[in-house]
């Protein structure tokens, strides 16, 4: 059972890769920007993938809660265990927010109101200088220290170079991948799943279909919340820069690129992309272009595959729960009973 | 003990869309335990009883009331349903399937049948993300209930497959065991012969027989009037919205009324 084998090998790599020889801290920078896009990328694909909600405002989530972290830091110093769930809740609260009142349009509607969430919260954080100190952006963030000193008074670890912020990047983004496995496996993201096909159909087997949209809404919202949250005590500076629309393509590009829906594959559509990300920073100078013509870039990228493979390179197939093990069981009685007869 | 009450009464329905009227002044009574046809040629507002029936529309005027089989040592109340939503619908007892199948068509034969037991289930987002005890017995509860219903159906060995992989009659048979898994009291078929061969109609002539086995009672939509005069204990038949007809097939065979909505214009046509 080669499969058997693969999760456990992957986290061995991952446990010992910045201990290479070759992880310099270059390497380190990226791969955690990988992680960070992976999550980011799990947390939009409940939305477009699970329901079939398009939602181009997420980075907007990942701006609320990078400054709601940020400045909980700057101002307050807030401990590492409540600043997370006071961004990640944030970040929730405006899912809710935005998605009770919008999640009864349909379609276009409804993206256009998402992408106007995305420019609003750039717009907030550009203006509201009293609190963000706008486009200067907001420096200082203290990296992340990891405080035991109530158990023992030595035990306070503070975070330095990118080593440290492989692992916690590590650490979210299995905690994240687990998270969105077992909700995509359960009677929660076949409710999804069902809206997703046919949101009538769905109705009809008493899934409340606003309430669970409003769910997926709230969890999408805190996951892009998370990663940025650690984006902001990792990077130690905020600007509304960082959370224009384009990031929102980006992402969504990337959960395209894996095939919607896929959970692996919209992790591998973030490694892909952010790699391609590093290439062009090299190569558009070089031929005399700007930086952000990187985004040409993506955008034909997003053609192609439109054009050519619309379920993404890692379709989504029929076999949601294929790891449960009720349903191996059940696999097995079927194989067993082969050929039964009606 | 008195006559049983109606499962489910139609009383003075009426549906607007705009300018049309969909339906005007329908009434009948759904008793229970039996199996009763919806009858009327194209755009007689047949599938529009059923939408206001499962709170897909709600009717412009009129009442719609169901009382569903009282649990031992309780007396029968009645709901008046007309209003609520589909997913309340459904909760109460009274499941459906599509004239033109809408199934959950990229998931698998299992998944769609465990989709039709989320309203009888209860585990969230916490018992997901933390997949308590009771979540993991819930989902294997879940499993073994959809498998008795597809194996109900003759579905079992393909309960992996994609949907979209089953015959056109098979699928027509997942939407029932997906419909069944919801626990009705009262079944809506919308044209579940429609597309099907001789043989296939034969198996439903059957399964449907043995869903009211089940205690479930049956309201059908059809178009096949050799499978509705055979099967039907009652029939409601309608044109132009209105009702024109309702009583045992025997009866409505030979209704002037029934025969010149479904021959009269036809024969003009000829």
């Amino acid at each position: 059972m080669p499969k058997k084998f693969l999760l456990p090998l992957f986290l061995a790599v991952a446990l010992v890769f910045p201990l290479l020889p070759f992880a310099n801290d270059y390497v380190l920078h990226v791969v955690t920007l990988v992680m960070v896009y992976m999550v980011l990328a799990m947390g939009l694909n409940v939305l477009p993938g699970f329901c079939g909600l398009l939602d181009l405002g997420f980075v907007g989530f990942y701006g609320v809660g990078a400054y709601t972290a940020g400045l909980l830091t700057v101002h307050y110093g807030v401990s590492l265990w409540i600043m997370v769930p006071a961004a990640v809740l944030n970040g929730a609260l405006w899912g809710v927010v935005l998605g009770a009142p919008t999640l009864r349009l349909s379609g276009d509607y409804f993206a256009i109101v998402t992408f106007g969430f995305a420019e609003l919260v750039v717009l907030f954080l550009t203006n509201e200088i009293w609190l963000t100190r706008g486009p200067l952006g907001l420096p200082g963030i203290d990296p992340v220290s990891v405080d035991l000193s109530f158990l023992n008074p030595a035990w306070i670890y503070e975070f330095e170079g990118e080593r440290p912020y492989f692992y916690l990047g590590l650490a979210m983004l299995a905690l994240v991948y687990v998270t969105m496995r077992r909700l995509e496996d359960s009677r929660l993201g076949r409710a999804w799943l069902a809206i997703r096909e046919d949101q009538l159909a769905a109705a009809s087997c008493g899934v409340n279909i606003y309430a669970y949209k409003i769910i997926a809404f709230g969890i999408s919202a805190g996951v892009g919340a998370l990663a940025g949250c650690f984006f902001a005590r990792w990077t130690l500076f905020l600007s509304p820069d960082m959370f224009k629309f384009w990031e929102s393509f980006l992402i969504l590009c990337m959960v395209v690129l894996g095939g919607l829906g896929n959970i692996h594959g919209a992790m591998v559509g973030a490694a892909i992309l952010i790699a391609l990300g590093e290439v062009l920073r090299v190569v558009l100078p070089q031929l005399g272009l700007p930086n952000e013509a990187r985004f040409l870039v993506y955008g034909l990228i997003m053609i192609f595959i439109m054009r050519f493979k619309p379920k993404g390179f890692f379709p989504k197939i029929a076999a949601a729960g294929e790891a449960n093990p009720l349903i191996k069981r059940l696999r097995a009685q079927l194989e067993q009973h082969g050929g039964t007869s009606r | 003990m008195t006559a049983p009450a109606p499962l489910l009464k139609v009383d003075q329905v009426y549906k607007r869309f705009g300018g049309l009227m969909a339906l005007t002044d329908v009434s009948f009574d759904i008793m229970p335990g039996r199996i009763q046809g919806l009858i009327g040629p194209n755009g007689a507002g047949k599938t529009t009883i059923f939408n206001c029936i499962t709170g897909v529309y709600k009717p412009t005027q009129g009442e719609i009331l169901l009382t569903p089989p009282p649990a031992s040592g309780t007396t029968a109340e009645s709901i008046r349903i007309n209003g609520k939503k589909p997913d309340k619908v459904v909760a109460l007892g009274i499941a459906r399937t599509f004239q033109n199948i809408r199934l959950f068509s990229s998931l698998t034969v299992l998944d769609n049948v465990r989709i039709g037991r989320h309203c009888r289930t209860s585990s969230n987002l916490v018992g997901a993300m933390l997949r308590l005890g009771s979540q993991r017995r819930e989902e294997a509860t879940i499993i073994d209930a959809s498998m008795k219903w597809l194996k109900f159906v003759g579905l079992e060995r393909h309960a992996l497959a994609p949907a979209s992989s089953l015959s056109y009659g098979d699928q027509r048979r997942l939407e029932i065991a997906r419909a069944l898994a919801t626990e009705p009291a009262l079944l809506l078929l919308d044209e579940p012969a429609a597309g099907m061969n001789p043989r296939e109609t034969a198996d439903l002539d059957q399964l449907i027989h043995a869903i009211l086995d089940e205690g479930v009672t049956v309201l059908l939509i059809e178009h096949d009037m050799k499978l509705v005069m055979k099967i039907c204990e009652q029939l409601i038949v309608l044109d132009h919205g209105e009702r024109i007809a309702y009583g045992p097939p025997a009866a409505i065979k030979d209704d002037p009324k029934v025969v010149e909505a479904y021959l009269g214009r036809g024969a003009a046509h000829a």
